[in-house]
């Protein structure tokens, strides 16, 4: 029945087209579905379907088929079976009716084995996977590529072009390898071409126009996060950056970077300008999920150096290159234990400002299990993985040898410029702090002839209190949907401006204190927090006293009918992100006085008052509120007078005593910071006669003198002074704790640190597993078959626009063998024999017939045009549109205005910004609109630019800042007596680097007399396909 | 100049994809060994042409919205623990969560019952029961076919995120529904780009990924004056100035193919400045409401402060399909979590939010319908997950993706319809359960796109990634 079934649908369906055919109707089926586990690279069960023959032969139990036989066979019982467990194949869905019906068909005419059918090719004998050789050369040219590309196209009857133009080719030079157009007098440059070629090789902008090539393919990201916090990738990263453009100015070779990347820290672990090459490790960090981490570094380890598509891996078995399950478990244990952290680095001391974010094997024990279907809660934790590469690569792998640490790379705050650096900060810290005793005594001096009220410390009765531990509904009104707790305080989580705050439903009386407690964690521009005061109830009316982080200043202001108007009661000084400040406003009457953190600021009359309610305000700033006190002012408490000049302040003596036990802690720091420099030294260095005592002692005294600053703070003081009871006694019965290092590496930069990466006692690990080493060493190995291929692949794409093999980060078994196999492997060769010489690689293309022709199909060979219309043969070269960093530093160069500062922090995109686009901030969130809109590169990965023709380009060419401010520019370097066609002839030079044709010379001089402004033509030109194309 | 069909041209040179021309005219000379671009040709016959995707950010309650539980109030402040429903917590019924960020203040299980907020009530013939707080919404039922069973695996906000793309959070970036159809189909403007956003975006503001950047969405603004990025030119370029560039610009484009005969790039750029002239005009145009009636204009909300942005994003959303845009995206809710992430205050949170949305909601369906665009163009409302049956602090709820409701209007959707069911607490998609692709799955049935036909070679998408059509929702 079932049979008859089967045939009826054969008869009216498939065999519509004739019989079952195995080849067209059974074998595309078997290889996309069955052949993973059934193919060359696997055969379970011992069967193999991968070809007519494999399949009558059987499995291990024997024969599948049952020919002849009433009963159907083991593989039609597999295909059907209801049960999930037996069912094949055991992913996805099961094989279509129709599927099944063809090969049940098949199996009933006898299963005919068609002639010369082939089985699955060996993937051993894949040829990506052959060290690859030199190509025997036919010799008839002396650069080795037109030597195998002439030979190849004769063979198929072909011709080539003959050279582009030259002022077309040196354009095309100049922008190929310095990402900037040439000057007039660089087009007109007669000298032989290696020697324009070396020359521009020698030249810094090389390094940069490459270094973003590579930051593609290693998928540079500058750091993601909410306010400070690190959430992808890492701050300071550019250090990377800098470091591919140094190495690759340097000419380091490919394998060397390779080593640095993947293990400096290993192999060169007190070289911080080496380490700052693992900002390729650095950069995977991802804050939520180590496995995402991992899965990031295994991924586009494994596809950037070798083409490898490993990430297949992570859940079965890849379905088609030799890569099991278990295999990425043991590349993932090669990164099981690093972890990143932030050392300092000479200069600045701030780990925000001036780290260096690198890493370390911080966790050398941490264990990597399998995770049954790549689910990391299912964690096989009866295997532990060893570290390896997968074992059909395994050829020229060596066992991780541990590397011992020099001190300073497990002690980063022990190196010499750390130790000097923060004597050098604490000094500092003691010469500020006597300058501004001295001041306050000399203002006082002079304010105490002036004679001056004293004031008493009274505080009057609460009208309210709240410390924000959670929502008060009765007292406040919340506007806005960004407000959290979190960490003991109410937050407004996003920057808004204004638009966001809590209004009291109490009103404060005419006469009040009130204090906030406060930090600002982040913002945009201002970064301003404060309160508002005698708010009305349509809250277009108050007054408001802020902090600005932007503006570093303190500042009064009123807001009438909705419209700010600013005082000239501001109080410019310095407010710190992340710091905890206290607002304090006294106001009686129209008199207002404001104190910060117990500073008197100035005092102000209120042009007109009527009591309302308070609000808290945000302007622009993301802001942790920690406590709000709103009281009656008693009639005692002596305000200041509103002075003429509002801002300068009034010296109290408290205020110097306050100096005074400040100039004191800074001279215990600093005498703390001695002592454990000395005590590291003699503990670690054996150097000098510091003791761990001594420095104990010193820490005590240090934070004793904390403790008596703090005894001014009303806050801190009840606690201050239990704090100095017990230090006095710690000291006087020698109790000392162990002294903590300085502060000058962190794991990370965000409020809670990763655990597994802490320092323990002591310091970081003194021993690095090696494995990274292990891995560097074997990708860079003379037989590992795909790295150098995959190295010379990215870099023939990127001089002439298609790469040898097509899928750049796959070089797997799904990458055909290439037309250009020879040459790819003679390359591949070529380069890693002239020690992965990237200069000379460069060289050699460069320096090629095939490089040098010209790109445009005119007056070409009937024959070329006609047999490869896709120029698989470069018998003509390829025109490619400038990438979006090329299209931005070409305008400004061309108009003059490009900075050509190197290296450094990224810069915030924007139109006004003149550094190479190379240094715009890169991140998730964090890019230039107008790089985007040119096909930038995705941050997540890029092994390989779009080269898009889309409408929004034409806009942003048209009409953006970027384009119309270069076009003025550009213009305005042309001498405005040349008569038109002098201009129109100039302005073809410079911007498309030839002379016009008449045609295109009428129809400017035509154009030119309807518009005579010069600056719009030269816009018109910009905004030409010859302009965006590299010919 | 006249294309040669015999030459190539590169597949990553999309040509100008956004507006769809590209790949309409230059498939036929895609080189034919490489995987061509989609023809953008439906691949069997669509029942709808377009589709307007609005999505509340942060999370809708779907017990306040459209999928009531009574038994909420029967049992309010009770521990799920002492109702009859205790099993909803059982280990084996919670569906396998992978968090994101661990440890963070939402996202947990909530167990004290807390009473709906707002009463519920039905109309129309269908007779489905919705909230008070939908009462225009509630109106348009019987063109509506609601799917109370959604469920996801994020309970936090990157949740949004696998609503359009259908992956994880923790999973590499894939492109998302809109971009797929950007991708699959052909352009049905000249004028006008394809794929359409309006409104915030956070966790993701990219959608095409691997796709390329031509099939992202182009975001607008609701602004006549600046509705789009370069949309304007930055300094006082006259448009008659910008006219006779134009001209410039294509006729010396024109003449350089003499000197690169057969080159398609020319032809495409060419093309790319005509239409960004027109998209310069366009867009401006069909954001401009002066034309539009009084009696729509209140219809919308426009006359209400409340209702007025979301109303002016979804007449611009109606002028935009009318205007042969394929895909418009409107978020709405601001803030990085979104605003409907009502942790406390729900009551006060989802009314207003409920407010800003109901009425140009309901409005947008009875005005395309009237029209007659409904017959063609989906409708989605969405929102990336649920929230508790209980309560988060006093009067909050806190995330929820074992179950929530999501609808659908138009083009060949049945009206009138509820699929699926949660259990009686709202806790479990128990009926039915829909993974988020299901929504893609039906949109894809309906647009006429087998979405693994456009499978990119290297970016192999998981049974996962397609979801299966909600035929229960098929008229």
């Amino acid at each position: 029945m079932t049979r008859l079934f089967a045939i009826f649908l054969f008869t009216t369906g498939i065999a519509s087209a004739g019989a079952v055919e195995y080849l067209r109707d059974i074998k595309p089926v078997l290889k996309e579905r069955c052949y993973a586990c059934h193919g060359a690279l696997k055969q379970k069960a011992g069967l193999r379907v991968d070809s007519a023959a494999n399949l009558r032969k059987g499995s291990r139990d024997g024969d599948v088929l049952a020919l002849g036989q009433a009963v159907e066979g083991k593989l039609l019982a597999r295909l059907l079976s209801p049960d999930l467990d037996e069912r094949m194949p055991p992913e996805g869905a099961p094989l279509k009716a129709a599927e099944i019906a063809a090969i049940r068909e098949w199996i009933a005419v006898g299963a005919p084995v068609p002639s010369n059918e082939t089985a699955e090719a060996d993937p051993r004998e894949h040829w990506a996977f052959q060290v690859p050789r030199r190509a025997s050369l036919p010799g008839k040219a002396a650069n080795p590529v037109d030597d195998l590309i002439e030979s190849r196209l004769a063979k198929r009857g072909l011709k080539g072009q003959p050279p582009a133009e030259r002022t077309i080719l040196i354009r095309r030079l100049y922008l190929d390898l310095l990402g900037l157009p040439p000057n007039r007098e660089q087009l007109r440059d007669e000298r032989p071409w290696e020697l324009i070629v070396d020359e521009l090789l020698a030249s810094p902008h090389y390094g940069e126009r490459w270094a973003r090539h590579w930051m593609d393919i290693w998928r540079y990201s500058d750091w993601y996060g909410l306010g400070d916090e690190v959430r992808d990738s890492q701050k300071q990263l550019w250090r990377w950056r800098d470091w591919i453009v140094s190495s690759l100015n340097e000419n380091k070779g490919y394998d060397q970077m390779i080593r640095e990347m993947l293990a400096a820290d290993e192999i060169a672990p007190t070289d911080l300008s080496a380490i700052a090459a693992t900002g390729f490790l650095a950069r995977s960090y991802f804050k939520f999920n180590r496995t995402t981490w991992l899965d990031n570094t295994v991924e586009h380890t494994s596809k950037a150096f070798m083409g490898l598509t490993m990430n297949c891996a992570k859940c079965h078995d890849h379905k088609y290159d030799p890569i099991d399950h278990l295999d990425y478990y043991k590349f993932r244990a090669i990164f099981e234990p690093y972890q990143v952290r932030v050392d300092v680095m000479p200069g600045e001391l701030d780990l925000m400002k001036n780290g260096i974010s690198r890493v370390y094997d911080g966790n050398p024990d941490a264990v990597t299990y399998l995770h049954e279907r790549g689910d990391e809660s299912k964690a096989d934790k009866d295997q532990k993985i060893s570290a390896g590469p997968p074992a059909f690569f395994r050829s020229g792998w060596e066992s991780p040898q541990e590397v011992a640490l020099p001190l300073e790379a497990w002690r980063p705050d022990m190196r010499n410029f750390a130790q000097q650096g923060y004597l050098a900060q604490e000094r500092a810290k003691v010469s500020e702090a006597e300058n501004q005793l001295e001041k306050l005594k000399q203002t006082k001096a002079a304010q105490d002839k002036r004679q001056t009220p004293p004031s008493e410390i009274v505080v009057g009765e609460s009208v309210f209190v709240d410390d924000f531990s959670k929502l008060r509904p009765k007292l406040w009104e919340t506007t806005g949907d960004d407000w959290r707790f979190q960490d003991g305080a109410y937050s407004i989580i996003e920057p808004s401006l204004d638009k966001a705050f809590l209004r009291s439903k109490i009103k404060h009386p005419r006469d009040f204190e009130l204090s906030l407690s406060f930090q600002t964690t982040g913002g945009k521009k201002w970064k301003s927090a404060g309160i508002r005061f005698d708010v009305d109830e349509s809250g277009e009316n108050s007054h408001f006293v802020y902090t600005s982080v932007g503006g570093g200043k303190v500042h009064l202001a009123h807001t009438v009918d909705g419209k700010d108007h600013y005082t000239q009661a501001v109080a410019k000084r310095p407010i710190k992100l992340n710091q905890k400040y206290t607002l304090n406003l006294k106001i009686r009457d129209t008199l207002i006085n404001v104190a910060l953190d117990g500073e008197f600021l100035f005092s102000f009359n209120l042009p007109r008052r009527e009591p309302g309610l308070v609000q808290l305000l945000a302007y622009d700033a993301v802001v942790d509120f920690y406590e709000i006190e709103v009281r009656h002012l008693p009639s005692q408490v002596v305000l200041q007078k509103a002075s003429d000049n509002p801002t300068e302040s009034t010296v109290t003596v408290e205020a110097i005593e306050l100096a005074d036990a400040k100039l004191k802690h800074a001279k215990a720091e600093y005498a703390f910071a001695r002592a454990r420099i000395d005590a590291d030294n003699a503990t670690y260095r054996n150097k000098g006669n510091g003791s761990a005592e001594t420095a104990g002692r010193r820490q005590l005294e240090a934070k004793l003198a904390q403790a008596r600053v703090d005894l001014f703070d009303t806050k801190k003081s009840a606690n201050a002074q239990m704090t100095i009871k017990k230090l006095e006694e710690d000291l006087e019965e020698g109790r000392f704790p162990g002294y903590e290092p300085l502060p000058l590496s962190k794991v990370s930069l965000v409020k809670t640190p990763n655990k597994d990466a802490l320092p323990v006692e002591g310091g970081y690990p003194k021993s690095s597993t090696g494995r990274r080493t292990a891995l560097a060493n074997w990708l860079t190995h003379r037989d590992h078959p795909l790295t150098a291929r995959v190295a010379v692949n990215h870099i023939w794409l990127r001089h002439f626009g298609v790469p040898l093999v097509e899928t750049v980060s796959d070089f797997g078994l799904r990458a055909p063998k290439p037309l250009h196999h020879d040459l790819l492997d003679h390359l591949a060769v070529e380069f890693m024999e002239s020690g992965w010489d990237m200069k000379q690689l460069h060289r050699l293309l460069l320096t090629s017939k095939t490089w040098q022709r010209s790109s445009s199909n005119l007056a070409a060979y009937k024959r070329s045009l006609a047999a490869d219309p896709g120029n698989h043969h470069y018998w003509r070269m390829n025109s490619r549109r400038m990438e979006a960093q090329v299209v931005r530093d070409s305008l400004l160069y061309l108009g003059g205005t490009l900075d050509s500062t190197m290296g450094g922090p990224s810069v915030t995109p924007s139109p006004g910004e003149r550094r190479r686009s190379l240094y715009f901030f890169h991140s998730r969130d964090g890019r230039s609109k107008f790089l985007s809109t040119f096909d930038d590169a995705d941050v997540f990965a890029c092994y390989r630019r779009g080269e898009s023709v889309v409408p929004q380009q034409a806009l942003a060419m048209m009409n953006s800042q970027t384009a119309t401010a270069s076009a003025k520019q550009i213009a305005s370097v042309f001498d405005a007596d040349l008569s038109a066609e002098e201009f129109v002839r100039a302005a073809f030079f410079k911007i498309l680097a030839r002379q016009p044709a008449d045609s295109e010379l009428a129809e400017c001089l035509s154009y030119l007399k309807k518009q005579p402004k010069r600056e719009h033509f030269i816009h018109a030109l910009i905004n030409l396909n010859d302009f965006m194309m590299i010919r | 100049m006249k294309l040669d069909h015999q030459f190539e041209l590169s597949r990553r040179t999309l040509l100008g994809s956004a507006l769809g021309f590209g790949a309409l005219a230059l498939n036929g000379i895609m080189a034919a060994e490489e995987p061509a671009l989609p023809d953008g040709k439906p691949h069997f016959t669509p029942k709808a042409k377009r589709v307007i995707w609005l999505f509340m950010r942060g999370g809708v309650s779907h017990m306040e919205s459209f999928d009531p539980k009574p038994a909420l109030n029967k049992f309010a402040g009770k521990s799920i623990g002492e109702t009859p429903y205790e099993s909803v917590l059982d280990a084996s019924k919670i569906r396998k969560l992978r968090i994101p960020i661990k440890g963070d203040a939402n996202g947990h299980t909530r167990t004290k019952i807390f009473p709906m907020q707002t009463g519920f009530g039905k109309n129309g013939q269908s007779g489905i029961e919705l909230s008070d707080w939908f009462p225009h919404i509630r109106s348009c039922a019987d063109d509506i076919a609601f799917i109370r069973s959604m469920w996801t695996s994020d309970n936090n906000h990157g949740a949004q995120v696998q609503f359009h793309s259908g992956r994880h959070f923790l999973d590499p970036r894939v492109p998302t529904i809109g971009a797929w159809i950007n991708y699959g189909l052909g352009s049905l403007s000249d004028n006008l780009p394809q794929f359409i956003n309006i409104g915030p975006r956070f966790f993701d503001k990219k959608d095409a990924h691997y796709l390329g950047p031509a099939y992202d969405a182009v975001n607008l603004k609701i602004d006549p004056k600046n509705p789009l990025d370069y949309a304007k030119p930055d300094n006082s370029i006259l448009a008659v100035d910008q006219r006779k560039n134009l001209e410039l610009i294509n006729r010396l484009n024109g003449l350089a193919a003499e000197r690169y005969p057969l080159d398609p790039i020319i032809e495409a750029r060419m093309k790319s400045y005509e239409l960004a002239f027109r998209m310069q005009t366009a867009v401006p145009e069909a954001l401009d409401f002066t034309q539009e009636s009084g009696e729509t204009k209140k219809l919308y909300g426009l006359d209400q402060q409340e209702t007025k942005a979301f109303g002016q994003q979804l007449l611009a959303a109606r002028r935009l399909s009318e205007r042969g845009v394929r895909f418009i995206q409107i978020m709405h809710g601001d803030g990085a979590a979104g605003a409907w992430d009502n942790h406390s205050g729900l009551k006060n949170g989802h009314a207003r939010l409920s407010r800003q949305v109901d009425q140009p909601t309901a409005a947008l369906l009875k005005d395309l319908k009237r029209r007659g665009l409904l017959e063609d163009t989906i409708v989605v409302f969405a929102t990336e997950f649920g929230r508790t049956p209980g309560s988060q602090g006093a009067d909050g709820r806190d995330h929820h993706s074992f179950g929530f409701s999501v609808w659908m209007a138009g083009g060949g959707i049945r009206g009138g319809v509820v699929n699926g069911a949660t259990d009686e607490l709202g806790y479990h998609a128990v009926e039915d359960p829909h993974y988020v692709t299901d929504v893609h799955a039906t949109i894809n049935h309906l647009m006429g796109i087998n979405p693994h036909k456009l499978e990119v070679p290297g970016h192999k998408r998981l049974e996962m990634d397609f979801g299966h059509v909600i035929r229960e929702i098929i008229a």
